[in-house]
């Protein structure tokens, strides 16, 4: 009996410890998702990014490096881009994040969000050079500043999604 | 877990800030050599990718019926509130349309003993895989939608993938029960055209905007906004006479089609199985003729 509940307890530790991840996955399957709205395909969120920045914030534990690799390499395969410039970008965002951590441990959420917005761009300006020079052609990145003001505003809704599962979980 | 003493964050900090450093310097240097992969070897590439949206493919089946079921409600209440104006319009589309019925009825027959005639080749035979839009990236950078219909549904790469309106893209992945369709406006994606009742031959080029560019058009041909932009069936990808769109603009950006498809309401799309062997065979030739001759040599 105590046994088992020692088992039931690693399984929780362990299903907690991955779940940022697999969430971020979810994200990175949920954005593709045809939303028949006009226009908007070319500039939906990039939800991978808003995980990956949110979890090297609060949990950077639980966002380590490589699941960044694959969370980026997941996202590049599945959008039938160029494989790596993606990834590059994401890296970029958790290297920022890790950089300057300090900063983050006292921030308030309006400072964090903040911070998204240049890491963000950060992390879509590489993106989008590293394509450009993938395909050697000039890409138009008007749809990416889109992209990047619709991933700016779907933050806090995410965000708060996130604190609430994982004040749900600390219970 | 035991707390670290003080002393064993001050060994392990500066080692772990240098394995952290060392790790990212690691998976940049990673993605970097999968994207000369890509460039490169471009065979592998795509059977991972083929792989693995084909592991997804049913999840996104199975998520995009109720977002496909929504989005249906939607625009049925959008319709209900237009409902007489529409049913008026619809009234007039079909008058008008009857009198083209009789006009195609007379070109059909004509056509037909002209080709007699002629002893002309007749087009090869087509055939239609129907299938659903389950997977749409999105994004800056790519214009391309997954299907859920691959190999085992008769897909091949090459086919082309139409609506009801016209000509969406070509099928450029295919996996066992998924394909990725590349759109007509992709950044990758050209299509040899017919424009125009002059029958001016030109490349049609997607840029990732909504209308994609008319090139390499002869000196001589005279384009105008209004005209209709059809598959010349070079190359022997598409079948000729697929209806694309009309040009939209002529000017300093170039000349512009608009296509006839309609991106937000893709939620089928039809496969067009034209029996006829194209240059997109071309790289698979090569490569048997290579096997051959090495097995040639071996002997």
């Amino acid at each position: 009996m105590r046994q088992e509940e020692g088992l039931w307890h690693r399984l929780d530790l362990v299903a907690r410890s991955i779940s940022p991840f697999f969430v971020t996955m979810l994200l990175v399957l949920l954005s593709l998702v045809p939303l028949r709205i006009a226009d908007l395909s070319p500039i939906v969120p990039a939800l991978a990014l808003i995980g990956v920045f949110f979890w090297s914030v609060h949990r950077p534990d639980l966002m380590p490096i490589w699941a960044v690799f694959l969370i980026g390499l997941v996202q590049d395969i599945l959008t039938g881009s160029v494989i790596g410039p993606g990834i590059v970008g994401l890296l970029v965002a958790h290297a920022l994040v890790v950089w300057q951590h300090r900063f983050f441990l006292a921030a308030s959420f309006a400072v964090i969000w903040c911070a998204f917005m240049l890491v963000a761009a950060a992390a879509l300006a590489v993106t989008w050079l590293l394509n450009c020079i993938a395909i050697l052609t000039y890409v138009e990145p008007s749809p990416l500043f889109f992209q990047y003001l619709v991933t700016l505003a779907f933050y806090p809704c995410l965000a708060w999604a996130f604190l609430r599962g994982q004040r749900l979980f600390q219970r | 877990m035991n707390k670290p003493t003080g002393s064993e964050i001050r060994v392990a900090s500066p080692l772990k800030a240098w394995a952290s450093r060392f790790a990212l310097l690691l998976l940049v240097g990673a993605a970097f050599g999968l994207m000369l992969i890509g460039r490169t070897n471009t065979f592998i590439v795509e059977e991972t990718r083929t792989a693995v949206t084909d592991m997804v493919t049913p999840i996104l089946d199975v998520v995009s019926q109720p977002v496909d079921t929504f989005s249906g409600v939607l625009d049925q209440a959008e319709a209900f509130t237009r409902l007489s104006a529409e049913n008026q319009s619809l009234k007039e589309q079909n008058a008008r349309l009857l009198q083209w019925q009789a006009v195609a009825h007379r070109l059909e027959a004509e056509n037909a003993a002209l080709r007699n005639l002629n002893n002309m080749v007749p087009d090869p035979a087509m055939r239609y895989i129907t299938t659903r839009v389950v997977g749409d990236p999105g994004g800056a950078f790519v214009r391309t939608v997954l299907i859920n219909a691959g190999e085992r549904n008769g897909v091949e790469k090459g086919q082309a993938a139409i609506t009801g309106e016209g000509l969406a893209g070509r099928v450029a992945e295919v996996g066992q029960r998924s394909a990725r369709i590349l759109l007509l406006t992709d950044i990758n994606s050209r299509v040899p055209v017919i424009v125009g009742s002059a029958r001016d031959r030109a490349v049609m080029a997607g840029d990732n905007s909504n209308a994609p560019e008319l090139l390499y058009l002869g000196p001589t041909a005279k384009v105008k906004v209004g005209d209709r932009v059809t598959t010349s069936g070079h190359g022997g990808v598409f079948p000729p006479g697929l209806p694309i769109g009309v040009v939209s603009a002529v000017g300093e950006k170039g000349i512009r089609v608009k296509p006839f498809v309609d991106w937000a309401h893709m939620e089928v799309l039809r496969i067009v199985d034209y029996e006829m062997t194209g240059i997109l065979d071309f790289e698979a030739q090569v490569g048997a003729a290579r096997a051959a001759a090495a097995a040639g040599n071996e002997q």
